[in-house]
């Protein structure tokens, strides 16, 4: 270990891996120690609600997947499927911290791509909350 | 924050070092703005464009003000200006979104003819700067007592480097030149078509492995990046 640079050590935590048109990434409560950039190719992510996938984005060049198992430990929250062939950068947890020290903007990206899903969720759950009331008054 | 925009057409200029006891670039600039202007394009200050570290009040003021009055310009005729953020003026970090009429960001990710093109300053890989940013920023100020005395000491580096469209020749890439390339491969892997730095004073244009190296070198020598639909180009600005 000692005699290998960081470059090289950055290089172990991060790998580039490609996906045919229809595979998965990964599923929606799976173990998950790797977040992803995609490189190329363009990835959808769905959950299940109720009995039915529904579709929560599509994403493509340059965005960020699978941050939240990553940073949090937890089984993964949707399924990520490539809608057609897609590269992908992906790395563990020591990749994140070592790609955050060389390349600080990474940091900056990632939150501001955070901040802006939760301000999507946040219209969303207002929405839904707006048409709960709706419908209460309406059977009221 | 703003850190992504598209722009079709934008030049990239870098190190001005507007204020600067050595800068004497203010009146080029000037007609430089106006062909921008009359092209349409968008144009991005890429860092240390106005000097707060090495200010001459009277540079300062000779230099900004007209410049401040074509950037409003430029701004009523529909065009975008950014100010990416440098380290000769990283105090416009605490500036964020709007300065001199300009749009400040740290960094700026733009598309352009389906091109996705990032610009940065580029200080964060100065190892120097890195390592320490309070002992950088001294030795930067003290520099800048120098050069009251002697304004042609100005840090020049060598030009023997590049060629005269700014490729290296790959034996005489300086270790300053590596650490940019080594930032810029970073951040193409991450699905960038190319990266654009300034900070270094040394114009360069280097295809790495997964995309385009472009640094703009400093306006001090006249050098700026074109970007048109994607194509970007290191030119040179010849004084009309």
């Amino acid at each position: 270990v000692g005699r290998l640079s960081s470059a090289k050590l950055a290089q172990l935590n991060e790998r580039e891996c490609s996906y045919g048109d229809g595979q998965y990434l990964f599923r929606e409560g799976e173990t998950g120690t790797e977040m992803f950039v995609i490189q190329q190719g363009q990835v959808l992510v769905t959950r299940k609600a109720g009995e039915e996938q529904i579709s929560l984005a599509t994403l493509g060049r340059g965005d960020f997947l699978g941050e939240m198992a990553l940073l949090e430990g937890l089984p993964r929250d949707a399924n990520a499927r490539a809608v057609e062939p897609t590269r992908v950068l992906a790395m563990g947890q020591g990749g994140l911290l070592m790609r955050i020290r060389r390349d600080p903007t990474f940091a900056m990206e990632l939150l501001h791509c955070l901040s802006g899903r939760i301000r999507q969720l946040n219209a969303t759950v207002s929405r839904l909350t707006e048409e709960v009331h709706l419908t209460q008054k309406d059977h009221a | 924050v703003i850190l992504a925009a598209h722009e079709e057409r934008m030049v990239v200029v870098s190190d001005l070092h507007l204020g600067n006891p050595a800068s004497n670039t203010g009146s080029t600039f000037r007609s430089f703005l106006d062909y921008v202007g009359t092209k349409g394009f968008a144009l991005c200050l890429n860092g240390d464009a106005v000097e707060m570290l090495q200010t001459l009040f009277s540079h300062l003021i000779r230099e900004v003000l007209p410049l401040m009055t074509q950037i409003s310009r430029l701004r009523r005729e529909g065009r975008s200006v950014y100010y990416a953020v440098g380290n000769h003026d990283i105090y416009l970090e605490h500036f964020l979104d709007e300065w001199l009429g300009t749009t400040v960001c740290p960094f700026l990710n733009v598309t352009s003819g389906g091109k996705r093109i990032r610009v940065e300053h580029g200080h964060l890989y100065d190892p120097f700067f890195a390592r320490s940013p309070a002992v950088y920023e001294s030795l930067t100020r003290l520099g800048g007592h120098l050069l009251l005395m002697c304004p042609q000491g100005h840090r020049v580096p060598p030009s023997t480097s590049n060629d005269s469209d700014g490729r290296h020749r790959s034996s005489e890439v300086s270790s300053v030149a590596l650490h940019h390339h080594r930032a810029a491969e970073a951040v193409l892997r991450r699905g960038f078509d190319v990266v654009i730095h300034g900070h270094t004073h040394q114009k360069e244009s280097v295809v790495l492995r997964d995309g385009l190296y472009v640094n703009s070198g400093t306006w001090m020598r006249g050098t700026y990046v074109e970007i048109d639909h994607g194509l970007v180009q290191l030119k040179q600005w010849v004084d009309r």
